[in-house]
């Protein structure tokens, strides 16, 4: 699914987080959003997914601006896994709240897909590890079989091994499937290695954007410095 | 200057906080009209809440009553009414203090526990996720509760009205020197049905006081431990406010 972003704002109160975004998500294409923390990336993929409104602006689904959001997925920053469910539950929960209790071979099938031991498929989020969680999660996020899937800074708390092993798995499985993914992150690392495409926000704005293979090579001095570390006035 | 301009952000912030909450409510029962019963999650939470606060219904029950067997003694005594006693305790009990102080006690300890989960799930962007998995969180996490909870109180009022007659019993025979016979007879023969029902009326009221106020603060906390730590308190503030006051129109409706 190809989506379009126009000139979109979002506010909170009187706070402009998105003062003006126009970008566009290219269909089976991964896409990758950087900025600081609190520069409004995880307002403008909530916003995407329908999840926040918007104040201004206009976002077109496959040139239409409305969709089923049935066809989108999400994988949290933190897992957002329900702590009273066990792992399999909260892989297959909408099947398992609606008292289906046919989903044991699929979600088995999908915890093979993300690296997951069948060991863990009775336990509880809180008895695994923080890279299991991510898994699960990403695990959860495909059950439904999604044509966009949104990852929200997906390697946050893992350290370097975990983090290239849920890059590799993330790259794996979005190429395998022909899922268009949208990324937040700021780890430019994760970026050069899973993404397509990438747009750089910084106070509300789209700073600069371009080739992930060619982010280094940055002309932009905001993301240079966002890159290198380095404090520029503008 | 400023003074006007404290109390107008106060108002302002009231106002739109009442609006929220009743808008929340609206929402509660349009949805409640046309459901999504998720079964085994409505049950599991019936059965959780009834287990984790009998123990407290049952203490907040014996001791209300023996303290009121005691206490009507030291009054009555000095007109010599002493026989009213097993009268006023289950009057009072069933009328006032069995609905209010049931209220109370679930507002602390299950509308302190749903605003703290629901708050958490906030805060861990489990509430998003639960919209991405295309789940209405007003029939998966707000129905379950308000429906149990209201559903329970009544059950739990009815609880504390036993034991705390029982409560009145045991320190009006074995303290006071009563008569264990003309002590049941007394309180089977003056209590009405009327007097039962208008304490369980109280209950339903209660119980959905308590619930849609901790579901409403869980839900509309704000981020990080602080938000969570404030949602609680509130949950359990505004129910003991609220039920305190609108325990009176209550009164005044069945006086």
């Amino acid at each position: 699914m190809k989506i379009e972003i126009r000139n979109l704002k979002k506010r909170f109160n009187d706070n402009f987080v998105l003062k003006d975004i126009s970008l566009t998500i290219e269909k089976n294409k991964s896409t990758i959003i950087l900025g600081q923390s609190g520069c409004g990336k995880s307002v403008l993929i909530k916003t995407i997914y329908q999840l926040f409104s918007f104040d201004d602006g206009f976002i077109l689904y496959d040139g239409k601006s409305e969709v089923d959001i049935d066809k989108f997925s999400m994988l949290f920053q933190y897992g957002a896994l329900f702590d009273s469910l066990k792992i399999s539950e909260n892989i297959a929960f909408t099947d398992f709240i609606n008292n289906k209790t046919n989903f044991n071979k699929k979600v088995i099938s999908l915890m093979n897909d993300v690296g997951l031991d069948k060991s863990i498929f009775d336990k509880y989020p809180s008895e695994i590890s923080g890279g299991m969680k991510k898994r699960v999660a990403f695990a959860r996020a495909l059950y439904k079989n999604p044509k966009v899937i949104f990852l929200d800074e997906p390697t946050t708390g893992l350290d370097p091994i975990n983090s290239d092993k849920i890059n590799e798995l993330i790259l794996k499985v979005i190429t395998k499937r022909k899922i268009t993914a949208v990324t937040i992150t700021h780890d430019i690392k994760s970026a050069i290695k899973t993404g397509d495409q990438y747009y750089f926000i910084d106070k509300g704005i789209i700073q600069d954007k371009g080739d992930c293979k060619k982010i280094l090579k940055t002309k932009n001095k905001v993301f240079k410095s966002f890159i290198t570390g380095a404090d520029i006035k503008q | 200057m400023k003074f006007i301009e404290i109390i107008g952000e106060f108002l302002l912030h009231f106002l739109s906080s009442l609006g929220k909450f009743i808008q929340f409510i609206i929402f509660f029962f349009k949805y409640l009209v046309k459901p999504k019963f998720y079964l085994k999650n409505n049950l599991s939470y019936f059965v959780g809440i009834f287990i984790s606060s009998i123990p407290i219904i049952a203490l907040t029950g014996i001791f209300s009553g023996m303290v009121l067997a005691l206490q009507s003694y030291t009054g009555f005594s000095r007109f010599s009414a002493e026989s009213a006693i097993p009268n006023i305790v289950v009057l009072t009990l069933t009328r006032e203090l069995g609905p209010v102080l049931t209220g109370l006690m679930i507002s602390a300890r299950v509308g302190s526990s749903i605003a703290a989960e629901i708050a958490t799930m906030r805060v861990t962007e489990q509430i998003d996720a639960l919209k991405t998995l295309n789940t209405n969180y007003y029939n998966y996490l707000v129905t379950p509760r308000v429906l149990s909870l209201t559903l329970a109180l009544p059950i739990f009022v009815t609880l504390v009205d036993f034991i705390g007659v029982m409560g009145g019993y045991i320190v009006s025979v074995h303290r006071l020197g009563f008569s264990d016979n003309l002590y049941l007879l007394n309180t089977v023969d003056f209590l009405s049905l009327n007097d039962y029902l208008s304490g369980i009326f109280k209950a339903f009221v209660f119980g959905f006081i308590i619930s849609i106020v901790s579901c409403y603060c869980g839900l509309f906390s704000d981020k990080g431990a602080f938000g969570v730590g404030s949602s609680t308190t509130n949950a359990v503030v505004i129910s003991s406010i609220l039920i305190l006051s609108s325990n009176y129109f209550l009164t005044e409706l069945f006086f």
